[in-house]
């Protein structure tokens, strides 16, 4: 037992950051409990190493900003990339945070709605994290973790509070700041939500 | 070999400062425009900012860590000499100093670019021990932006001001320095000169608040982003005046304060269900109009600090004495100055009220990228003719700026008639 650490960010969704379209997206399960660190994040003063080693943890960090997150298979990865003239980050956030949010509403989730700096929340919490990297002016590399039934309580071992928080959390630990579709009570399946992800994302690329 | 100074550019994030995450590069090392000069991290997103131009850098301002505001000096750069950007055979044409919006290597957002022998050579560090009269004579400075418009404003000689910015730039520091020496020693200097005999300051300088700057910011943005227009009318409100008078006491029994705000926002926020255009946001770059299905609406209210703007959220799913409640929260979060930019997020519209204060009619300044404004007049008793009967009726002026480049005057006009109809007959309000 005991966690292992990547400087280097190779989990599958960094496959698309070299895509040749405007607009691309990646979507996964993992296939284990990872910790992914922001760019500016240092181990040992975001995440709980010892919790870390004892559930087997792998810590990669990510090329984005942000703070860090835990990873599982009960979690969806929802990774994009834009690309375009007069883009910027909020742009980027808004415009994938509203397919999302799209996403879940139409699968029947209430209160969705985009907080903080990029949160997505149901009410007052949150249910999606997701950060930025702007390889080049125009050129945004989008990634998100979307809670589906992770346990709370991990998380809350896992991660110690940010440096930085969004207005509404209100200095709230991660285990009443943070929820799960499960959580809140909703019976939808991971391959249902990423079938409708997929969906919404393909029609994006259309237009 | 001239230098270079790049500043950390508006990456186009809104925001006004950025953390230093990552050097690419060191003092000393060789690059080529495009090269990754540094990675910064804004809100969530790291941005790697590359150099818009080839040289050997000279020196790195911070350090990992550090926060760097926009405008503040990065790099500086010693330029090759193909990146001297205007040509030297001229020396009176050379000295010529412009600052110039430049889009530089890719770099979303503006530089301050000096040209010609402007542009900080290393045989010039010397020269700052020079007398100063001869030295301005032979060139003008460098200087920030906001530091030119403050010598002007204040009637200073910016070239008389050695400046101690990067690269020698002249900051406002310097010139309120200035500004502060003149008055000691000769007592004639503009912001101290005494007038008429009196010691009385002519004018008076201060800085500017962060919200002040906030409002001047987005103020311009929105009209240079907007093709403002506007339409005045007037609706007569009788029965919801006599409505809000019986609920007012009832709401009063429950602590809720019911002003006629909460009417005009249910009615804004069904006739936005209307007419969508008006709840919506032009992406011009991305050829698309994004329409909103929620309806938060922003209310502009007049703090001590300056204009901020609450949202309340989901309107159309309100009912009126849950809107009032809303306001009041608002109302008391302003009060004890507890508004958080979590509050102001995400607004689809806004309403502006300045009956209250007096006024009539009014221009208001959309608060893009939202398409509409709504201004609230003062509620007058004017003459109206009711079952063919002149009779003293309730008449509220209300005007509306909006984006002409989203919707058309026809479409403004019938918005707003949707929402005095709405006010006519309060009643519909709770039908819907």
């Amino acid at each position: 037992m005991g966690y292992c650490y990547k400087d280097k960010y190779d989990l599958p969704d960094i496959q698309i950051i070299d895509s040749p379209r405007n607009f691309d997206f990646f979507l996964w399960q993992p296939d284990r409990l990872y910790i992914v660190l922001g760019r500016s994040d240092k181990p040992d003063l975001a995440v709980n190493m010892a919790e870390a080693g004892r559930v087997n943890a792998c810590i990669v960090k990510r090329p984005s900003g942000g703070h860090a997150v835990v990873l599982s298979p009960r979690t969806i990865v929802i990774s994009a990339i834009m690309k375009g003239h007069g883009l910027n980050g909020r742009k980027v956030f808004d415009r994938i945070n509203n397919i999302i949010i799209n996403v879940l509403t139409d699968l029947g989730v209430k209160q969705v709605m985009q907080r903080g700096i990029s949160d997505i929340a149901i009410g007052q919490k949150k249910i999606l994290g997701s950060s930025i990297y702007r390889r080049r002016p125009g050129h945004y590399f989008y990634h998100a973790v979307l809670n589906h039934s992770e346990d709370i309580d991990l998380i809350d071992r896992l991660l110690l509070h940010p440096r930085r928080e969004p207005d509404y959390r209100q200095g709230r630990r991660h285990k009443e700041f943070v929820t799960s579709l499960t959580r809140e009570g909703y019976n939808l399946t991971i391959s249902q939500i990423i079938w409708a992800l997929g969906k919404r994302f393909g029609q994006a690329m259309q237009q | 070999m001239a230098k270079y100074i790049f500043k950390f550019p508006d990456i186009g994030e809104g925001l006004e400062e950025g953390i230093i995450l990552e050097w690419k590069v060191k003092k000393g090392q060789r690059i080529e425009a495009g090269d990754i000069l540094v990675v910064m991290e804004t809100d969530k997103v790291a941005a790697e900012i590359p150099s818009p131009k080839s040289g050997t850098i000279t020196q790195l301002f911070g350090k990992e860590g550090d926060v760097i505001k926009v405008g503040e000096a990065l790099v500086e750069i010693e330029l090759e000499a193909g990146e001297e950007t205007a040509p030297l055979e001229d020396p009176a044409k050379a000295t010529k100093v412009e600052a110039v919006e430049e889009e530089g290597a890719g770099v979303v957002g503006t530089l301050e670019v000096a040209t010609g022998a402007a542009v900080m050579r290393a045989s010039d560090e010397g020269l700052e021990d020079k007398p100063q009269a001869q030295e301005t004579k032979k060139r003008k400075v460098l200087a920030t932006p906001v530091a030119r418009a403050m010598a002007k404003d204040l009637g200073v000689d910016i070239n008389q001001i050695k400046g101690t910015g990067p690269g020698g730039r002249v900051t406002k520091k310097d010139i309120l320095q200035y500004v502060e020496r003149q008055s000691k020693t000769s007592g004639q200097t503009l912001a101290t000169q005494p007038a008429y005999g009196t010691q009385e300051p002519r004018v008076e300088v201060e800085q500017l608040s962060q919200i002040r700057k906030t409002i001047a910011h987005n103020m311009i943005r929105s009209k240079h982003n907007a093709a403002h227009m506007a339409v005045f009318d007037e609706v007569e409100i009788s029965r919801l005046v006599e409505i809000r008078s019986r609920y007012k006491e009832i709401y009063a029994r429950e602590g809720i304060k019911l002003t006629y705000l909460p009417f005009i926002l249910k009615a804004t926020a069904l006739a936005l269900k209307k007419h969508k255009a008006l709840n919506a946001e032009m992406d011009l770059e991305g050829g698309k109009m994004i329409y909103k299905k929620y309806y938060n609406i922003g209310i502009a209210v007049d703090t001590p600090r300056g204009l901020i703007v609450p949202v309340i959220r989901d309107v159309d799913r309100l009912s009126i004495k849950q809107i009032a409640i809303e306001v009041q929260n608002i109302t008391r979060k302003v009060e004890e100055n507890k508004i958080t930019l979590d509050d102001m997020r995400d607004g689809t519209f806004s309403i502006t009220s300045y009956g209250s204060i007096g006024g009539k009619f009014a221009f208001p300044v959309i608060n893009y990228p939202q398409v509409g404004i709504l201004g609230i007049g003062r509620i007058t008793e004017q003459p109206v003719v009711r079952d063919g009967q002149v009779v003293v009726g309730k008449v509220l002026p209300l005007s509306i700026s909006a984006d002409h480049r989203v919707v058309d005057g026809a479409e403004v006009s019938r918005f707003l008639n949707t929402i005095m109809s709405y006010l006519a007959d309060p009643i519909s309000l709770m039908m819907e």
